[in-house]
């Protein structure tokens, strides 16, 4: 299968049609977008075949055609493809999701001034995510990277005439911007000294020796710097809540599922220079990781609008995943990656359902809905327990794994902390799930239209639900080869050897526990009127005021731009003016006029005086001149 | 086709003459004579560009030389010759003024007042530009520099707009006479430099391609190398002698800040190459750590001004400063790819840049503010111009896919080539603050909710929406396949001396 | 033969007293003649080399008879400025015009 190409070639090339005469289609060429996506998903099986097949061969890349796109000496971009263990379950992922969400945004979307350009700029989204999956080196993957967030900055703002969505929109495409400024200059110094852009030859050129320890781990924390950007790690993680402003599958796709792993996949692709780093980077990883999922775990007790509390949980997963990278598992985080894409998708679908049915998204106005939306309970019901790790959803398999890998290779307090974001994403899932629907409704207006979505909405909830239910089992040798591959998920996606699916009880029990009593404590806390949980805040209100207030990083972010940068632009905007222009340029052509002014009175128009000078120039010239002839 | 490079030259000065027959009543004709030889020169510069010839090895194309001087005092053989032809360098320059031009023309539809001399001026200037890309004479090539420079102080002082900041005033006259000072005092230095080379190399010829054969002196090149690097860099807007720049564009009227951001800054950063680098390769290496710098400097320095700034103009003019201090990173590198990223950049930057401006000024034009928080949420009244908008914007701060990204990359990965670690980082991290001056003017003027002041604001008019897309096909035509120019430009680079 | 110290001696003189009475003199009348003073002088000076060096040549004769004409021209010119001024100004003492400095 040497056609790989074709799996981003179609969505762009709908994105480019939907683009020029995307008004003059029926339906405004939603069905292009649709069909073009699926398209890639049907290709993505052959793919997948292929690399089945060719599984021993070392050499195999599956990238069939490269074109060149710029050559110059030893800078070169190809639009080459590669294939391998790691694109083919991004491949999945993300044209799954892309298929399931775009069926479920006809209904959505329906209505909207902006219909067509919605669809296409999901094509053009759907391009540049799988453009990124597959690119086999690194410029490409920049390429794809700022496309995606190009993608991103479009559909956060897509309701631009909000002022929230179109600040949004900036923080989200500035704030990963910031991280892309390491990215950038990470690749070139990987490039300066490998000479080539080709991820397989980096790495052959690093396990040579070719680049020196310091080197190496600069280079790595620089790419990990972009990583940290896109995929909303601490420091840089404030622009993933805000860019809830966008439509609700936007936010499913882009914000849950595909883009926002991306800085996963990045760092997963380039585990192996990691490991040949110094450790201090692998620690790094973990660091920022475990303090993503700290922060969000807890943010996510206090906020009120339910697609933040989902954003929050995304938070949290790509801490997880960021701490199973950190041990060194590729496995566990890909495990991870895959079991999520499902279950947050399903969680952001079945809230956009709700938001739909109810045109509220805050907690306080919800409630009670689950007789009204009995299929959007259930499904939300089921995201929810396996985002809480319950079993035997996919969210528990992967979980655990993190578990394990996080028990053997960290020390014990990455483990105790580990354990105990479990509790706390058990505990906010569950108020999540009960103040939605549960108890009595807060809002009668809004709880009496309510009602389950149309079945354009609903089968793709249904799907993503069975997957969330099913999904795990992948992790099982015997499922794994039931499928045709060469064993469970650890034996097909690996670093450096194979792993078999083992299960450690002890930990599986521990964790298990432990999400259950988060979700019994959120079930004392929120059920009813909440009344265990008012006085909890009102006893710890400090700490409620921090967390509501996302740890007041936004204030000190905010604080910095309005003090410290746009501070700055203005003052070098006033120093040009004052003092390069003013000073410096006007006073120079000042000290011309101001010489011309004290040289004018030398012309005092009487003529004897000129005369007088005339003749005593006359006489020093001869003198001069007699002086020198002589 | 030999003569493709004198009718480019000659057409607009012969329009020129054409317009003065026109009774200046018929302001319409004018229009339309000046539409008819802004698209002729459009096409011969596009004819220039796509009948490149491979094969010539690293020669000079369309070779024309008409003898002027000769054999007479000083001057030997082919002391003086009108001598024309392009490399890889220039064609893409060349192109980039035809497109120019045109879009130019097509903004400048709306200007009453006086129109057939505004069009005279402005030919005059094209006429001088195209001159400098294609002389192969110093003497020409100065020539010509002038010729383009000194139409701009009347451009600018008649039909500007003076403004008022409230706090500060900036007359037309004002931004016209800095412009020109500056011009001058570069050209002086340019002046001294010619002649010190023409007597240095003792071959009584201006001949460009003669004076790069012959051996100039060590000292002698260390010496006279920032003569034009900061001669030529003022035009190009080196920092610190940049701030003609910015009042000069917010004076001018739109068209000539198209011309004057698009290509006259362009003027500067070719000649540094061609004439500063092409002759002097060891004084260039000498100096290239403080080319370097100011580029550097002149990059962050005028992302962080627009940042600061509220004017439209001001933005743009700052953000052209910071644009052209990637081009002297570029050149500063000394290598070729860093320096094929250069020219990349000189022709990215002329049509985004000439885009931005095309565009602040059909806004200026309907709001007579360019004050970007006295608007908001323009992008319900304006969908196409938000578009155009975004396109220039995204480009400018380097979205792959566009123009921008092409160039800057180039420049990039040659200034992390040539060992200028520190650099290659800062220059990154002005292009992401680029990103942040960009989307904070779209946020606060495009998007949010909608202003009802501008109640009455109508879409661009169908001339400005025509530039818009030549100039925006250019920029997705170079972002998706820069092979041509990269070709081109890179076969020339690489023969230059001293760039290794 | 007279020698030529003589002839030197009167033109130093003559072209002094030129200079003095432009420099001392407020009269535009006077200045004018003064400068006839100057230039006389220098003709006697060309003439009085011409005939030193070269006997038999006519070039330095020539340069006095063309600074004779030259000086007819200028007097004519400048009696009309001076006439000029004095209509406007009623006046021809050269202190009182100083109009056209700054």
């Amino acid at each position: 299968m040497g056609e790989v190409w074709l799996i981003p070639a179609i969505p762009a090339a709908a994105f480019v049609a939907l683009l020029l005469f995307g008004k003059y289609l029926p339906r405004r060429g939603d069905w292009l977008a649709i069909g073009a996506i699926a398209a890639s998903f049907v290709i993505f099986f052959p793919v997948l075949i292929d690399l089945l097949d060719n599984l021993d061969q070392p050499d195999f890349t599956g990238g069939g055609r490269a074109w060149e796109w710029v050559s110059l000496d030893a800078f070169n971009i190809q639009l080459g493809f590669h294939v391998d263990q790691l694109t083919i379950v991004m491949l999945a992922v993300v044209s799954f999701v892309a298929l399931m969400v775009q069926v479920y945004s006809v209904a959505y979307m329906r209505g909207d001034p902006r219909y067509g350009w919605y669809f296409a700029m999901m094509s053009f989204f759907a391009a540049a995510m799988l453009t990124l999956v597959l690119a086999d080196n690194l410029l490409l993957l920049y390429v794809a990277w700022e496309g995606v967030g190009f993608g991103s900055y479009i559909l956060i703002g897509f309701w631009h005439e909000r002022r929230s969505a179109a600040e949004a929109a900036k923080k989200a495409f500035i704030t990963t911007r910031i991280g892309d400024v390491g990215l950038l200059i990470g690749i070139i110094l990987l490039w300066r000294e490998a000479g080539t852009f080709d991820i397989s030859e980096i790495f052959e050129f690093a396990e040579g020796g070719g680049y020196s320890a310091e080197y190496l781990t600069l280079a790595v924390l620089l790419l990990f710097a972009g990583a940290v950007g896109k995929s909303a790690q601490f420091p840089l993680h404030v622009w993933l809540p805000d860019a809830m402003e966008g439509p609700t599958p936007v936010s499913a796709l882009i914000h849950a599922a595909t883009m926002v792993v991306a800085g996963i996949y990045l760092v997963a692709r380039m585990l192996p220079l990691f490991e040949l780093a110094d450790p201090v980077a692998l620690s790094v990883v973990t660091a920022i990781g475990l303090t993503t999922v700290m922060m969000s775990v807890t943010m996510g007790l206090t906020a009120t609008d339910i697609k933040r509390v989902i954003a929050y949980s995304t938070l949290n997963s790509l801490g997880l995943m960021m701490v199973a990278l950190g041990s060194g598992s590729v496995t566990a985080a890909m495990l991870y990656l895959f079991a999520h894409a499902f279950f947050k998708a399903l969680l952001f679908l079945s809230a956009g359902s709700i938001i739909h049915a109810t045109e509220r998204q805050d907690l306080t106005e919800l409630g009670g809905l689950s007789s009204k939306m009995p299929v959007t309970s259930v499904v939300f019901g089921i995201g929810a327990l396996s985002m809480a790790g319950i079993f035997p959803l996919a969210g528990f398999w992967a979980k655990d794994e993190i578990l394990n890998v996080s028990g053997d290779n960290q020390n014990w307090v990455v483990y105790v902390f580990m354990m105990l974001s479990v509790f706390i994403t058990a505990l906010y899932m569950t108020r999540l799930f009960v103040r939605t629907f549960t108890g009595r409704p807060r809002n009668h207006h809004a709880q009496e239209h309510a009602h389950d979505a149309e079945p354009m909405m609903t089968v793709p909830l249904l799907l993503l639900a069975a997957l969330t239910l099913v999904g795990g089992f992948v992790a099982f040798g015997s499922v794994g080869e039931a499928l045709g591959f060469p064993g469970g998920f650890g034996e097909f996606v690996f670093l450096e050897e194979a792993e078999a699916f083992h299960f450690p009880w002890d930990v599986a029990i521990l964790s298990t526990l432990i999400a259950i009593g988060g979700i019994a404590a959120g079930v004392y806390f929120w059920s009813g009127e909440a009344a265990p949980a008012r006085r909890a805040a009102q006893s710890l209100r400090p700490v409620y005021r921090t967390l509501a207030n996302n740890y007041y990083l936004d204030d000190a972010y905010q604080w910095v731009i309005n003090h410290v940068v746009l501070a700055g632009g203005a003052v070098i905007g006033w120093f040009d003016r004052n003092v390069v222009n003013d000073t410096a340029v006007d006073g120079s052509a000042g000290l011309g006029v101001f010489a011309g002014f004290g040289m004018k009175f030398l012309e005092t128009g009487k003529l004897p005086n000129y005369a007088l000078a005339i003749s005593l120039g006359v006489i020093v010239i001869s003198i001069v001149f007699l002086v020198v002839s002589v | 086709m030999e003569w493709v490079l004198f009718a480019l030259i000659a057409l607009p000065l012969g329009t020129t003459l054409v317009f003065m027959l026109i009774p200046s009543r018929y302001s319409q004709l004018v229009r339309y004579t000046a539409l008819a030889a802004a698209a002729a020169m459009f096409l011969m510069s596009l004819l220039v560009f796509i009948r490149y010839e491979f094969e010539g090895g690293s020669g000079l194309r369309f070779d024309l030389q008409l003898d002027w001087l000769e054999n007479i005092a000083f001057l030997g053989e082919n002391g003086i010759t009108l001598h024309l032809a392009v490399d890889g360098i220039a064609a893409p320059m060349v192109l980039l003024t035809g497109i120019v031009i045109l879009a130019g023309v097509f903004i400048s539809w709306n200007i009453d007042y006086r129109n057939k001399d505004y069009f005279i001026l402005l030919f005059a200037l094209v006429a001088g530009v195209f001159g400098v890309f294609v002389s192969q004479d110093l003497f020409f090539l100065f020539f010509f520099y002038e010729v383009a420079v000194l139409p701009m102080y009347l451009l600018i002082a008649v039909w500007g707009a003076s403004s008022n900041f409230g706090t500060f005033v900036r007359t037309k006259e004002y931004g016209a006479m800095k412009l020109v000072l500056y011009l001058v005092a570069g050209s002086v230095l340019i002046f001294i430099a010619i002649f010190a080379t023409f007597t240095e190399a003792g071959q009584g010829t201006f001949d460009l391609p003669v004076l790069g054969e012959a051996t100039y002196g060590e000292t002698f090149q260390k010496t006279f190398f920032p003569f034009y690097m900061i001669g030529f860099g003022i035009l190009a807007g080196l920092w610190p002698f940049h701030t003609w720049s910015p009042d000069g564009h917010v004076a001018a009227p739109t068209a000539v800040s198209m011309l004057h951001a698009g290509v006259l800054m362009k003027l500067g950063a070719f000649g540094i190459l061609r004439v500063g680098i092409g002759l002097f390769p060891e004084g260039a290496q000498f100096w290239s750590p403080v080319l370097m710098t100011l580029g550097v400097t002149g990059a962050l320095y005028g992302a962080v001004s627009a940042l600061g700034q509220k004017d439209l103009k001001y933005m743009v003019g700052y953000s052209s400063v910071s644009h052209m201090g990637f081009v002297m990173m570029g050149l500063a590198s000394m290598n070729s790819i860093g320096v094929t990223g250069a020219v990349l950049q000189m022709f990215a930057h002329g049509v985004m840049t000439a885009l931005m401006f095309a565009n602040v000024g059909a806004v200026y034009d309907q709001t007579h503010t360019r004050d970007m928080t006295a608007f908001g949420g323009l992008a319900n009244k304006m969908p196409r111009h938000t578009a155009f908008w975004t396109i220039a914007g995204l480009s400018s701060l380097g979205l792959p896919g566009l123009a921008g990204f092409i160039a800057e990359i180039h420049i990039f990965v040659g200034t992390f080539q040539a060992g200028y670690y520190w650099a290659g980082a800062l220059g990154i991290l002005a292009a992401a603050i680029t990103a942040t001056y960009i989307l904070r003017m779209l946020a606060s003027a495009y998007f949010g909710p909608f202003n009802e002041r501008w109640a009455s604001l109508k879409e661009m008019r169908f001339r400005e929406q025509s530039a818009s897309v030549l100039l925006i096909f250019f920029i997705v035509f170079m972002g998706m396949w820069p092979k041509p120019f990269i070709d081109r430009i890179s076969e020339t680079v690489n023969n230059l001396p001293g760039i290794g | 033969m007279i020698p030529i110290e003589n002839f030197l001696v009167l033109s130093a003189i003559l072209f002094s007293l030129g200079m003095y009475g432009v420099l001392a003199r407020r009269s535009a009348i006077l200045i004018i003649m003064s400068v006839e003073l100057m230039l006389q002088a220098v003709s006697i000076n060309f003439i009085a080399f011409a005939v030193f060096l070269y006997p038999d040549q006519f070039r330095g004769l020539i340069f006095a008879i063309f600074v004779i004409t030259i000086a007819a021209a200028e007097v004519g010119l400048a009696l009309a400025i001076v006439l000029r001024l004095f209509r406007n100004r009623a006046t021809a003492n050269v202190d009182e015009v100083d109009i056209l400095k700054w």
